[in-house]
This record gives C-alpha cells, sequence and structure tokens, in this order.
C-alpha cells in the first residue's frame, strides 16, 4: 500500500506544482492586464511604452531585411523588392489622342490628319498589354506586398530557410505574438465589449437627455478605447484642429471595419450602416440605446430617398454628432482611394474629409472579405505586431456653385488621396465583384471615331 | 514605334547578368499568370483576362487573346502568354512588333488583310459612332492605297511599308534596359 501511495504523490505532485504556479501565473497576468491595459483605457491615460515598442521591432525587421539580402547575394540573386522593380516601366496616363499623335508623328506624319492610319492599333496593343502585365486595379484587392520581412508569415512572399538565426527570430515571434500578446489583446478585448454594452444600456436608461448625452460620450469613448487597446493600435491624430463638428458627415477612405473604431477613438460620431444579427447586432442595439446611430434593416438599406432622409434629418439636428461615412462602399487595401459613392455628396451638408494610412509594416489591416470572415480577420489583426496609422482631418469642404455631387466626390477623393498618400482612382471597388460597364468601352471607341474623323466633323456625323 | 515598347523595370543590376535578369522577369510574369488564372486550371481563358478592369475597356482585347492562343485551342497556356508579352518587349525587334500588329487584322490568320478583316476590327474600335457605310468608305480607300500588287488585300510587306517604318540605322539602336 504504501509503495502505491508513494507513487500517487509522485503523479500528483507536478500536478499540484502546476496548479499553484499556474494560480500565481494566472493572478500575475489578470493584474498586469487590468492594471496596464484597461484601468488606462477606462480613464483614458497614456501608457507610453509603445514609442519603444515600435523602435525595436523597426530594427529587428531591418536586421532581417539584411540577413535576407546577404543571403540573396550568396546566391547570385536579387532579392525581390515590390515597388522598386515592378515587372514593367509604365507610360504616364495621357489621353487617347496624345497617344495616337505620338505615334503618328514617330511614323514621320507632322500633324493629326483626320485618316485611318493601320498602325494606330498599336496603341491598344500596348495598352492591353502593360493592363496584362501589371493592371492598376485588381492590385487594391489584395494585400499591399511590403519590402521588409517582418517576421510574420502571412507577409513572406520569398519564404525559404535563410539562416538558423532568423528561424529562431521567427519562433521567439510566433511564441510572442499566439503565447503573450494574443491572450492579453483577447482578454482586453472581451471585457471591453462587455462593459461597453453593459454601461451603454444603462446609460440609456437616464431619463435627462443632457446627463444622458454626456454619460453616453463617455462610456463610447471608453469603448473605443479598449478596443484599440485591445489590438495595440498606435494611432497618431494629426490637424486636430479640422475635426468635425456636429452640422456635417465626416468622410474617409475604407481599409478595413477597424476604420471606424481608429476615428471614433478620438471624436464621438454617429455611425450609419446595415443592422446585423449575432454579437454585432447586440452591440449595435445596445449602441443606439445611448446614442442616435443609424441602423437599417436590410431591405432598407435599398431605399435610397429613406436613407437620404434620415441622413438629412440627421445632419439638421445641432445636437447629435456629425455622421460617418465611407463612400467607397467596400475596404480597398490602403494603397489607393477609389471610387467615392455620390449618395452622400447630395445632401448639401459640410464634409469633413478625413485620411487614414496604416502603416503595413506592424501588422495588415486591410479586410480581404473574400479570403476571410470577420472573426478570422480578428484574429490576425490580434496577433500582428501593432496596428501603427495615421488620421489626417483636413479642412472642411462644401459643394460649390455648379459642381454636381459627382463632381464634388471626386474632389474630395482627390484632397484625401492627396493629403494619405494614397493612388487617386476613378475605378468603383464594387468592381472586385461586378464588371465594369459597357459605357467606358464605349468611351474609347468614341474618342477614336473622333480621332478618325477629325473633331469638327464629328459634330456633323449623325 | 518605339513608343509602343513595353519596357521592363529597374532591377540594379551590373550588365553581366543579363541572364538571370531575364530569368527574373519571367518569374515574375509567373506569379503574374497564376495571379490572373482566377480558377488554377494552369490557362487563361477569356474570362480571367475580362477580370481586369481596365482590360474591359479595351476595343482590341479579344483580338490580342486570339493572338496569343497560337495553338487555337481558345486558352492561353504558360508558353503562349511568355512568347506573347515578349513580342512586346523592348528586346524584342521591329519585325516582330509589326507582325503582332498585322495579326490583329488578319483574323483568319490566312496571312493577309481582307476587306471584311479590316472593316471588322476597325468597327471593333469605333463602335456606333460611325455609320457602317463611313467606315466601308475608309476601309476601301486604306485598301487601294495600301495595296501595291493589285490583289485586293494587304500583305504584310505592304503592311510594314503603310505603317511609315523603314528599317532603322543600327547606330540610333535603344538601350534595352532602362
Amino acid at each position: 500500500v504504501s509503495f502505491y501511495t508513494k507513487i500517487m504523490s509522485w503523479l500528483t505532485l507536478p500536478v499540484d506544482l502546476l496548479s499553484k504556479y499556474l494560480g500565481l501565473f494566472t493572478d500575475v497576468w489578470l493584474t498586469l492586464v487590468f492594471g496596464f491595459l484597461i484601468v488606462p483605457a477606462v480613464f483614458g491615460v497614456p501608457f507610453g511604452i509603445h514609442k519603444y515598442y515600435i523602435k525595436i521591432l523597426l530594427s529587428i525587421f531591418e536586421w532581417t531585411t539584411l540577413q535576407m539580402e546577404l543571403k540573396a547575394k550568396e546566391k547570385n540573386n536579387q532579392l525581390y523588392k515590390h515597388y522598386t522593380s515592378g515587372i514593367i516601366v509604365k507610360v504616364p496616363d495621357s489621353t487617347l489622342k496624345q497617344e495616337i499623335q505620338d505615334l503618328r508623328c514617330s511614323a514621320g506624319c507632322l500633324s493629326l490628319d483626320p485618316r485611318l492610319e493601320l498602325a494606330d492599333v498599336f496603341v491598344f496593343c500596348r495598352k492591353a498589354l502593360e493592363n496584362i502585365i501589371d493592371d492598376d486595379v485588381t492590385k487594391r484587392f489584395s494585400a499591399q506586398k511590403l519590402e521588409n520581412w517582418n517576421l510574420l508569415t502571412r507577409s513572406n512572399h520569398n519564404f525559404r530557410y535563410i539562416n538558423l538565426q532568423l528561424l529562431a527570430l521567427w519562433i521567439l515571434g510566433v511564441l510572442i505574438r499566439y503565447g503573450v500578446l494574443l491572450p492579453f489583446r483577447v482578454t482586453v478585448a472581451v471585457t471591453g465589449i462587455f462593459l461597453f454594452v453593459v454601461l451603454s444600456t444603462v446609460v440609456g436608461l437616464i431619463p435627462c437627455t443632457k446627463l444622458r448625452t454626456y454619460l453616453s460620450d463617455k462610456v463610447h469613448l471608453m469603448g473605443y478605447r479598449l478596443c484599440v487597446r485591445s489590438l495595440t493600435g498606435i494611432i497618431t491624430y494629426h490637424n486636430r484642429e479640422n475635426k468635425p463638428k456636429n452640422d456635417g458627415i465626416c468622410v474617409a477612405n475604407h481599409t478595413t471595419p477597424i476604420d471606424g473604431i481608429v476615428l471614433a477613438n478620438d471624436h464621438c460620431y454617429s455611425l450609419v450602416g446595415q443592422l446585423h444579427g449575432g454579437l454585432l447586432g447586440l452591440i449595435q442595439r445596445a449602441m443606439v440605446k445611448s446614442s442616435p446611430h443609424m441602423w437599417f434593416e436590410r431591405a432598407e438599406v435599398k431605399d435610397r430617398r429613406l436613407v437620404a432622409k434620415r441622413l438629412r434629418d440627421h445632419v439638421a439636428d445641432e445636437n447629435k454628432h456629425p455622421v460617418l461615412i465611407f463612400p467607397e462602399g467596400t475596404c480597398v487595401n490602403n494603397t489607393s482611394v477609389m471610387m467615392f459613392r455620390k449618395g452622400s455628396f447630395e445632401i448639401g451638408c459640410t464634409v469633413y474629409p478625413a485620411a487614414i494610412k496604416y502603416d503595413p509594416r506592424f501588422g495588415d489591416a486591410f479586410w480581404n472579405s473574400s479570403k476571410f470572415g470577420l472573426v478570422g480577420y480578428l484574429l490576425r489583426m490580434m496577433s500582428s505586431w501593432a496596428i501603427v496609422c495615421s488620421v489626417w482631418y483636413l479642412p472642411p469642404m462644401n459643394r460649390k456653385e455648379g459642381e454636381d455631387a459627382m463632381q464634388f466626390a471626386n474632389r474630395v477623393k482627390a484632397a484625401i488621396a492627396a493629403q494619405g498618400g494614397l493612388v487617386d482612382l476613378i475605378w468603383d471597388a464594387g468592381l472586385k465583384r461586378t464588371k465594369v460597364k459597357d459605357t467606358f468601352k464605349e468611351e474609347q471607341q468614341q474618342l477614336y471615331s473622333k480621332i478618325l474623323l477629325g473633331d469638327h466633323e464629328y459634330q456633323n456625323h449623325p | 514605334m518605339t513608343r509602343c515598347w513595353l519596357r521592363p523595370g529597374r532591377t540594379d543590376m551590373e550588365s553581366g547578368q543579363k541572364n538571370a535578369e531575364e530569368g527574373g522577369e519571367i518569374r515574375r510574369l509567373g506569379k503574374r499568370f497564376r495571379k490572373l488564372d482566377l480558377d488554377g486550371s494552369g490557362s487563361l481563358r477569356v474570362d480571367d483576362f475580362m477580370s481586369l478592369p481596365e482590360l474591359q475597356q479595351n476595343p482590341l482585347v479579344r483580338r490580342i487573346i486570339d493572338i496569343f492562343d497560337t495553338d487555337g485551342n481558345g486558352e492561353i497556356d504558360f508558353i503562349e502568354f511568355i512568347r506573347g508579352v515578349s513580342q512586346f518587349s523592348i528586346r524584342g525587334n521591329q519585325q516582330q512588333k509589326l507582325n503582332f500588329a498585322f495579326r490583329v487584322y488578319d483574323v483568319d490568320k490566312d496571312g493577309f488583310i481582307s476587306n471584311g478583316e479590316l472593316f471588322q476590327v476597325l468597327k471593333a474600335m469605333v463602335g456606333s459612332n460611325l455609320q457602317d457605310a463611313a467606315l466601308q468608305q475608309a476601309v476601301d480607300k486604306t485598301i487601294l492605297s495600301a495595296d501595291r500588287d493589285g490583289d485586293g488585300r494587304i500583305s504584310f510587306h505592304e503592311f510594314c511599308t503603310v505603317s511609315g517604318s523603314a528599317p532603322e540605322p543600327a547606330a540610333s539602336a535603344e538601350p534595352t534596359v532602362l
């Protein structure tokens, strides 16, 4: 009997030790999380180790790239850098007329006579081949490629074994991200959402409007701050004097569902969107109890007049917060700004543009909805190094005399693209799912016909 | 003519490593091919090309795909892709480019551009902006002026002459790498 009890005690000893140390570990962990993340976030106190975190990460990434370059040099290859060496050098954009003129001139004629030249076809061919090799649109619908590797497998396109140190560093990175950072972040996120839903519902019950508005603002800001901390978001706001006021709408470029959180972290907005089911729907319903967000049922979304009316009523009310709208309609990968839908620009109020630019070196924020669902996306976010971004508030813009909604939208889009350092495209972001309208091809045909006939003749042509 | 060539991107390489450079280009084209091949079948069909919005607005895209498709099976495999693209590379010669342009018009690939073929291709380029009668007039005029041997259609030789491309003297050769 004593022999068996001895064995039992040996077996239970590690379990005892484990539970004792695990208990200690859990205590320490919870203290750290609450002490350093949650409580400061609730009270809006910054906790400033982020600068050093970023610096350390950047110097590690530089070392990583150096290693990869050395290895590539050994094998006499060139490390493929995506931006400095595209497949082809593109001719800068010029009109069809200009290009055909250049072509005909190089073949020896002096002016653009309105006649048929067999060689004109070269211009269309070259354009087509340029687009076949490297087009400007489809690359906006997938994650931006990085110049230097940031130790995340998901952003490594030349993944090969380089050397032992790099492998060790990568493994260490994986352990830190999934073992330490991810649990921290998930805890903060869960706490944050729970607190937010409960407090928002409670505040919604207060009868006195002024007090309710004041408290709901605080509750909302707290909720967003916790969400930002849960992603290790490091956001820099520029030009805060241009922050949106209550009499207008705020528009911004759209990269991820987190865009709303990034902006709402600094100022209170009213959100617009479709009412979902599940957890997201629960959060939406809790939010609307204390602050007038506009959630539409799926059927109502199609009724543009209804949406426009609600927006107009909301904007007219001085006491309500500015509405936050993303006119692109869908997420693109933060290298460009695509066509803005004109609906929000028809309302006739002041537009406060904001440009959001994510730094892709620490974690790619783009949500590729065809590849990942929302939960998968959030997990990827929480297991990246950090989400670093810059937000610029631009001066307010109003529609000019004689400008229609589409022109106004394009003007705002150009301003946002210029500020954020993004490419300004005319293409509709919805093209990731639909085809181009025939009018684009007809426009090209029309332009060529004008060249064949000469502008003058073309006017007279039936 | 020089404006219609595709220049390869910069690679910062020493001039002695031309083979490695070309290998790098083929690898990049391979990546692009895989990206265009939406269903992963190993060859590109018209639908795969038409997923590029900028190509959808090009009136000649179907002719170009047809030229790439040298074996005529309706699909472009990787070899046909590389061959097709390289004809427009700055490293190719003048003949290749003229040949490509000629084949845009030569729909039935018989080595001659007939009246009907020229009309068909031009119709694609102008759409409904020109009446058929006026277009036919322009086509007739062009064939009349280009046709030297009087057979009513344009041969490759006649095409080269009419495109205003005299062979360039060797001294003014373009640098091959930007």
